[in-house]
């Protein structure tokens, strides 16, 4: 069966005040029905971008898609118009966003701001709309939707606000949810319930998650498939659980080892961590025909600065972009 | 003398305007409510607590920072600091000192690298120019930044770079005990490891005793040597690292722990996530008994009238709860 | 994706070339330089303070020494911009008045940032009383009509130029106490003050040498703005005829001619146009200030 989203070369250019930097450059993958997958990596390295480029939402006369296909159910976005976009955001495609406390409109109640998402994509009448905001806030676990229905975004706790943005997100039963960091503004504890909510309504409404994060035990939690971005390329792809286990890429690696993770016993002795040196290169130097890791690599050599590395693809389903995979 | 820093009813609270404008009645919301710890010298504890628990409040206070009313004794030494005039703290600030949470704020825009370093030993004490001159030098190696760097403004250092200029002001007066408010949370993943490092060889190489505040569980089990886990302005579970993460005793610690995402597939396997419902109780209305009672999944009826207190269970650990009390 | 920009590449382990160490200053003029309208308003502006220092030696014209015919239109028996009502020199009066009027401007705003920084800085570091106190008596200010209430001050102590300096500058402080107030309650909750009050700075310290420079982007470019509604202002009460009738200024030029405005109205629209071109370059130069000491604005 066809993906539901297939990417295919795509490539973002921004403009920079240096030039036009690509912030994402060459980036392919699928996401299948019902499937949930994640993108991982540092600030700065497209993850956000990727996500704005699915939702038709690049920042206006700064960022456009260069080349590439964003073929979704079989419609290629990147040729769509204006107001087919507009018709499939919120409708077919939705996301939620990092900041629970800004993404609400402070002057509507949450229930007006749900209920216009159904009027405005399902034509539901007023009444009807209503009445489908209160069994959304019921479906993401708000006591008493029937009085909270009528609650300002400032009247409700962070945790709330980003359960009234999910039913915002789930109103009209997209079929790609786009979560970008949505609980990094969050305690733990109130993330331990949206990432259950999240899985039970993946669960009940087939809905396909692409979250981003930068947090691997969220992938690990959340996601069956992974993407590890680096400065605009795609780093690694794979199953979740393996990745974990046996990284292909330096920058994988890195990633999950220089987080202190709680493991089952406490008791092991503490090491230091294992540092990736300096930062993301900047928008500059994207684009380049070298491992744009390599500056930070701890393996690097000659053929990493000489070319951009392929990606080699491994039997178990894993695919890495490094000259030296075989060996990490 | 083992304890450095002794913490014996701590409470911070803010005075709140009712409605009413000026002339209105008062009431206040008690961030911090009557907290007890000691810190022994050369060991790092931490502070957990999820937002609104109080812990930075807490912190803020032991550093005469904080800007509500604070009661309780913070001794230093032996030596309580809470009575202390402005003019008087000279000598407590050279011995605690802070390292912020955001790097991005702060850093005075306005002032070059060396001159943020610098600032603490200006004010505090009475080195001469040259004398601080080599200091600063000292601590710019010290933190792993290049002398060329210190005449340059913080905007043009990364977020790293600028946590450790946080981190060598702190340094520069040569503390016995550092704040860490946060210290990593607002920095990248791939920077957090470099900064967590760094703060750990300094521990060592200056005999630093840290008091460290965090909501990263997985940050704290790798910093510290003990824990006090804080719920609404109190400590509910006081305890040594292993048995902490190994038994928490506390049903909110239990939660807590369980929450956080783990990529150890035996421990996702092992720990069974204990959700707890709802959100905390209104700080300004809080309700009798222990203040868990609300949301902790094992609450009997007695919880909510009946306040626990802090009281030990086992070798170096202490829980308020009922439930764990013996007999 | 944006502060990604605005990290210098630089890192210990690597050895790159070392950073330039530029001051938030000179970015701010690298902004400046960069924003046409501003860098346009900036010339003006250093054309008109030029000829109102050099001019009167390169123009040795009297402007109260009638010269010639009354009316005589500009270009007409070598005089550039021709005569006024009394047959004075209109080019020599508007190359004098400038001093006057730029003067005026100037000195005005300054008593206007003086009264506005200090009340809104202790408004808004000490808050509580002090700053209840402080704002009702700014917004009593406010409220005042601030023409009527100059014109009370110039009636009752005299129209000298000091006294018009300070009534403009009395009626018009609130709006920079105002701003400072609010970027003083901003900038205190920043971690950068409480880590220099864990330093060891004192409330003078903080007040002054951390607090005040940063919050100084947006008083600047009120004070600018203010020095051309400060030029406006004295225009308005010389148009009255309430300023010192001895002293020659732009205003006064269209004061003393404005009966006139209908037969000649170049003796009108000539200082008029004066004012304008003036308060247009101040403006675009406030403007120019403000993208460049806006950090919002700034790496675009």
């Amino acid at each position: 069966m066809e993906p539901l989203l297939k990417v295919e070369n795509l490539r973002i250019e921004l403009k920079t005040r240096a030039g036009v930097a690509p912030v994402i450059d060459n980036l392919n993958f699928e996401l299948g029905r019902n499937e949930s997958i994640s993108f991982v990596g540092e600030s700065g390295c497209g993850k956000s971008m990727t996500a704005l480029a699915l939702m038709g939402l690049l920042p206006e006369g700064i960022g456009r898609i260069a080349s590439g296909k964003i073929i979704f159910d079989g419609e290629d976005l990147t040729q769509a118009s204006e107001s087919r976009l507009r018709d499939l955001r919120g409708n077919e495609i939705s996301m939620i966003f990092q900041e629970p406390m800004t993404s609400l409109n402070p002057v509507y109640t949450v229930g007006e701001q749900i209920a216009e998402v159904l009027r405005e994509h399902q034509n539901l009448s007023k009444p009807a709309a209503h009445k489908a905001a209160i069994e959304l806030l019921d479906a993401v676990r708000i006591p008493n939707p029937q009085s909270r229905v009528d609650d300002y975004p400032f009247q409700m706790s962070g945790g709330q606000r980003q359960r009234v943005m999910i039913a915002i997100a789930l109103a009209c039963k997209p079929k790609i949810l786009i979560a970008d960091e949505p609980t990094t503004a969050l305690d733990v504890t109130v993330q331990a319930q949206i990432f259950d909510l999240l899985r039970d309504l993946r669960e009940q409404t087939g809905t396909s998650i692409i979250m981003i994060t930068h947090d691997m035990g969220a992938v690990a939690e959340m996601a069956e498939r992974m993407i590890v971005m680096y400065a605009g390329r795609k780093a690694e792809e794979g199953p979740v659980q393996q990745i974990i286990e046996h990284a292909r890429h330096p920058y994988t690696k890195g990633l999950i080892s220089c987080v202190p993770h709680i493991m089952a016993d406490p008791a092991f002795e503490r090491e230091e961590l294992t540092e990736i040196t300096g930062i993301v290169p900047g928008l500059g130097s994207f684009g380049q025909d070298k491992c744009l890791f390599s500056e930070r690599c701890s393996m690097v050599t000659d053929q990493c600065l000489g070319a951009r590395p392929p990606e080699v693809d491994f039997p178990n389903g894993q695919s890495a972009a490094c000259w030296r995979a075989e060996e990490v | 003398m083992s304890e450095l820093l002794e913490i014996e009813n701590l409470s911070v609270r803010f005075p709140l305007r009712k409605s009413g404008g000026a002339f209105g009645a008062k009431t206040y919301l008690t961030a911090v409510d009557s907290v007890n710890f000691t810190v022994k010298k050369g060991e790092t504890l931490a502070i957990v607590g999820e937002s609104g628990s109080g812990k930075t409040t807490a912190a803020l206070a032991i550093a005469r920072l904080a800007a509500g009313e604070t009661t309780g004794e913070v001794r230093l030494e032996g030596k309580d600091i809470l009575p202390l005039s402005q003019d008087d703290l000279k000598a407590m600030r050279r011995k605690v000192q802070v390292i912020f949470q955001d790097p991005y704020s702060s850093l005075n825009p306005r002032q070059r690298a060396e001159d943020i370093v610098r600032e603490p030993l200006d004010s505090l004490t009475d080195k001469t120019s040259a004398e601080k001159d080599v200091i600063v030098d000292e601590l710019f190696a010290a933190v792993g930044l290049r002398p060329e760097q210190k005449r340059l403004f913080p905007h043009q250092f990364s977020g790293g770079q600028r946590q450790r200029i946080g981190i060598a002001r702190a340094l520069s007066t040569r503390p016995e005990v550092i704040i860490c408010d946060e210290p990593v949370s607002a920095l990248d993943v791939a920077v957090q490891a470099q900064i967590l490092n760094l703060l750990r060889r300094l521990q060592a190489d200056f005999g630093l005793t840290y008091l460290f505040i965090s909501h990263d569980l997985g940050v704290v089990q790798h910093m510290c040597d003990s824990v006090a886990v804080m719920y609404m302005g109190k400590i509910v579970e006081h305890a040594d690292r292993i048995s902490l993460f190994a038994n928490p005793s506390h049903p909110y610690t239990a939660a807590l722990l369980s929450a956080v995402p783990s990529v150890d597939a035996r421990r996702r396997e092992e720990t069974k996530r204990i959700l707890i419902p709802g959100d905390p109780p209104d700080p300004l209305n809080m309700p009798p008994g222990c203040r868990f009672a609300s949301r902790c999944p094992v609450a009997e009826a007695r919880c909510s009238q009946i306040e626990p207190e802090l009281k030990p269970v086992a070798d170096g650990q202490s829980v308020a709860c009922l439930l764990r009390e013996k007999g | 994706m944006s502060d990604q920009a605005t990290q210098a590449p630089v890192k210990a382990q690597s050895p790159q070339a070392p950073v330039k160490a530029q001051s938030p200053l000179s970015e701010a003029w690298d902004m400046f330089k960069h924003n046409h309208a501003a860098m346009l308003g900036l010339v003006l502006l250093v054309i008109i303070i030029l000829g109102a220092v050099f001019g009167p030696y390169l123009y040795p014209g009297e402007p109260f020494e009638m010269v010639w015919a009354p009316f005589t239109p500009p270009g007409t028996d070598g005089y550039l911009l021709g005569t006024d009502y009394l047959g004075r020199d209109l080019l020599a009066q508007i190359i004098h008045g400038s001093r006057v009027t730029l003067i005026i401007g100037l000195s005005a705003a300054i008593v206007t940032v003086v009264i506005g920084v200090t009340i809104g800085a202790l408004a808004g570091f000490y808050r509580g009383m002090v700053e209840e106190a402080l704002m009702r008596f700014t917004e009593f200010f406010q409220v005042l009509p601030t023409l009527l209430f100059s014109m009370v001050i110039v009636a009752l102590f005299g129209a000298s130029l000091p006294m018009i300096t300070l009534a403009i500058g009395i009626v018009s402080w609130t709006a920079v106490a105002r701003i400072t107030r609010s970027e003083f309650l901003r900038i205190r909750e920043l971690e950068y003050v409480m880590a220099s009050r864990a330093s060891g700075a004192s409330n003078a310290k903080l007040m002054f040498k951390v607090i005040l420079p940063n919050a100084l982007p947006p008083i600047i470019v009120q004070s600018a703005l203010m020095v051309g509604s400060a030029i406006l202002f004295e225009a308005g009460l010389s148009f009255l005829g309430l300023t010192d009738p001895n002293v020659i200024s732009w205003g006064q030029i269209i004061g003393s001619n404005r009966q006139y405005i209908l037969e000649s109205s170049f003796t009108v629209t000539i200082p008029g146009l004066a004012i304008f071109i003036t308060v247009l370059a101040i403006s675009l130069v406030g403007d120019g200030l403000n993208d460049a000491l806006n950090p919002k604005l700034r790496k675009r």
